[in-house]
């Protein structure tokens, strides 16, 4: 249960994660007007470029490099050269029998040779056509994939070994990559070791110990100086480790990691090791969790602790999230463990209670941050309010307080107490040291006292559905509340919108929970429209209003 | 490096690999034994390499109860070398062993193990497709319904177990 939940979050993390960042690479632009026009002024020799840095550094900017602009011609040839190649696998495909098989076979060899000679001599001899060599020398690999194919057709190679045919055509065609330096080969040749490596271990159900050796030692240090190339092959050795959670191949995940990490250290500008290395280690913790249930994964801690400490030493705020989120993981799965050692069931309420407060540990631990002047108190700030809204608002629910399975389980329950204690310790140093002097800091208090209370009162007295169900309610209606109050006290409104839509949400979701029992569905759903409509009119009404007045000051 | 170099260096690369292959299969057509077994086929579509048809043959399925073996289970993913030998329609299983017997001179296919239960053994001999003309696939899927299989698949195989599709063979 609790595994299942993990790893779903765990994906759909990985993949928002990864949208995310990819639409928001394709769509990035210059953050400023000032990032634009610095470097046409340089290049109309307006300013100097000292003047230039000068200028973007006393409004704290970046320079903005120029990515290479794709030509036209590029893009065609490209084009042009992919259908081609496809249209030949097709060909192929289509098992055209009136030739014969060896003469199919002779003829296909014949035409990728010649196209690898034209990419050569487009490449190198002749002046003025190196899009088109390179394009060539791809249609060549694809080429060369089609006859391979043909080959397995030819003699009936069975599709469980489809694998052993994309391998064939993979690393015949590294060297075309490496030696041309053809980036779009070195991407063709990568994407096929990422399919290789799912077929092989489809097929013959064993973890694929190759793949990563390839990758770690031919891929990617030829791939230096080659962005695409390398993150494709990053994401596939990540892939790799998701695997394994679901087929208990613990050491291959371990490797990846390592090697992720090894690779970290090798090359530091490139940041995505360090977060796939510490995303691989999770996976890691996973897998070793699904292959010994009854073992909790002490281990882990190394791994982890040594990503925090690299976090720190080279300022790595978004790792900071994986690592947090690794840190839930594997504590949940240390203490799944340790339930099973001692035989006691999964409660839902319990387990919902102990993160919410660890979730309020982690805020603890921003504030402190804050106070002390350490690196990241945002982070662990907004990580910790996440977890702890996410939990609050799923235990607002009378349906899922409901499932209590009345019986207690000690290790989650001694879990609990444990985070409440260091929690509380945490508040009265903070309250002690002044944190909570002023009015903002007092909104906030307001909010980590209510949800310390509410989780307290679960914990204490699991069975009282309904008082349960109304201390949950509150604690959502006080996080409404505080952030509104917040963002008008520090005059910010994604503060101030945040408690509207917390707000929001609560009607809706309490409007839903209420009346979806009644038999009569179409009056809930007009009523609710017309709800909708009635609060969301008046409250983005009083959000403009307040946010205006926030502006006029 | 020498771009014409590696040019030739590549093109020799390709062209062994791919002589290679043919060869390694020439091989069993030019030495191996011919076997006639009988199927069990379906009808699916290969994103690869066109239309093909998924043969499953009566010896891909052993009853260790009855047939006269090494051990009582097979681990998965296990290399066996199944005896055949010539039966009153096809060739049928008479022994499964873990290792290709010497000097000897009778016919055994190399399978590898799918699954081990009740006594019950699932082979994959590694010639479980055979590919059809484009739309040929359903017409041969025809064929071979019913109980008693219609085609039966005429397999070549080499002194070393290895085996290959020669043809299918309509009665």
């Amino acid at each position: 249960m609790i595994l299942s939940i993990l790893l779903s979050l765990l994906t759909w993390g990985v993949i928002i994660f990864v949208i995310v960042k990819s639409v928001a690479r394709a769509f990035k632009k210059p953050s400023s007007w000032l990032q634009r026009e610095v470097p046409l002024w340089e290049e109309k020799n307006i300013i100097s470029k000292e003047q230039g840095d000068a200028v973007l550094s006393l409004y704290k900017l970046k320079r903005v490099v120029a990515g290479k602009k794709m030509d036209m011609v590029k893009v065609l040839t490209l084009v042009g050269v992919i259908f081609v190649g496809l249209g030949v696998i097709f060909f192929v495909g289509s098992n055209w029998q009136r030739i014969p098989s060896l003469f199919r076979t002779a003829m296909l060899l014949a035409i990728t040779i010649g196209t690898l000679y034209a990419g050569y001599i487009f490449s190198y001899e002749k002046d003025g056509f190196v899009n088109l060599g390179k394009s060539l020398l791809l249609l060549a690999s694809l080429f060369w994939g089609g006859t391979i194919a043909l080959i397995g057709q030819i003699y009936n190679i069975p599709t469980s070994e489809n694998w052993y045919i994309i391998l064939l055509w993979a690393f015949p065609i590294v060297p075309v990559a490496l030696f041309f330096k053809n980036n779009y080969v070195h991407i063709l040749a990568s994407v096929l070791f990422i399919i290789w490596n799912f077929l092989y271990s489809g097929s013959n159900s064993i973890a694929n110990y190759y793949y990563p050796l390839i990758i770690f030692l031919f891929m990617l240090p030829t791939a230096k100086n080659l962005i695409l190339t390398r993150r494709i092959n990053i994401i596939g050795l990540l892939l790799a480790s998701f695997y394994c959670c679901f087929y208990k191949y613990e050491w291959l995940s371990l490797l990846i990691s390592v090697g992720l990490l090894a690779c970290y250290l090798a090359q530091k500008e490139e940041r995505a090791y360090l977060y796939t290395a510490c995303l691989s280690f999770i996976f890691w913790d996973i897998t070793y969790f699904t292959v010994r249930q009854l073992q909790p994964n002490i281990y882990f801690l190394l791994p982890i602790g040594y990503m925090l400490y690299l976090t720190y030493k080279d300022t790595l705020e978004k790792n900071l999230v994986f690592c947090l989120a690794g840190l839930m993981i594997g504590i949940n799965l240390a203490l799944s463990s340790f339930s099973r050692m001692f035989n006691y069931p999964f409660d839902w309420l319990q387990f919902m209670v102990f993160q919410s407060f660890l979730g309020l540990s982690i805020y603890s631990v921003g504030i402190v941050s804050r106070r002390r002047g350490y690196l990241f108190p945002v982070i662990y700030k907004m990580f910790g309010y996440l977890v702890v809204f996410i939990c609050v608002y799923l235990l607002a629910f009378k349906a899922l307080l409901g499932e209590w399975t009345q019986t207690v389980n000690n290790i989650y329950l001694i879990g609990s107490l444990i985070l409440t204690g260091i929690i509380a310790l945490f508040l009265i140093d903070a309250v002690k040291c002044g944190d909570f002097k002023n009015k903002s800091r007092r909104i906030e208090l307001t909010a980590i006292l209510a949800a310390f209370a509410g989780n307290l009162v679960l914990l204490v007295s699991p069975h009282t559905l309904l008082l349960n169900t109304i201390v949950m309610n509150s604690v959502l209606v006080v996080f409404a509340l505080c952030n509104i109050f917040l963002g008008v006290e520090l005059k910010k409104h994604h503060i101030f919108t945040l408690g509207i839509v917390i707000f929001a949400l609560f009607i809706i979701t309490r409007y839903i929970d209420v009346t979806w029992k009644l038999k009569e569905k179409s009056l809930f759903f007009i009523a609710g429209g017309l709800v909708i409509l009635f609060l969301g009119t008046f409250l983005e009404k009083q959000r403009k209003m307040i946010i205006e007045r926030m502006k006029s000051g | 490096m020498n771009k014409k170099l590696i040019f030739f260096a590549v093109s020799l690369i390709w062209i062994a690999v791919a002589v290679g292959l043919i060869i390694s299969k020439q091989h069993i057509i030019r030495t191996g034994k011919t076997v006639l077994l009988e199927t069990v086929p379906v009808d699916p579509r290969d994103f690869l390499r066109g239309d093909y048809v998924i043969l499953r043959y009566k010896i891909s399925s052993i009853d260790l109860q009855k047939t006269a073996s090494e051990r009582s289970y097979y681990e998965y993913g296990r290399k066996v070398y199944v005896k055949v030998e010539p039966g009153e329609r096809s060739w049928e299983a008479t022994a499964v062993n873990t290792k290709m017997p010497v000097s000897d001179n009778r016919v055994y296919i190399k399978a590898s193990v799918r699954s081990c239960y009740n006594k019950k053994l699932e082979l994959n001999y590694g010639i479980e497709s055979y590919f059809v003309p484009e739309g040929v696939g359903k017409g041969i899927e025809k064929n071979m319904q019913g109980n008693k299989s219609s085609v039966r698949v005429e397999v070549l195989v080499d002194s070393s177990g290895n085996a290959l599709i020669n043809k299918l063979v309509a009665q």
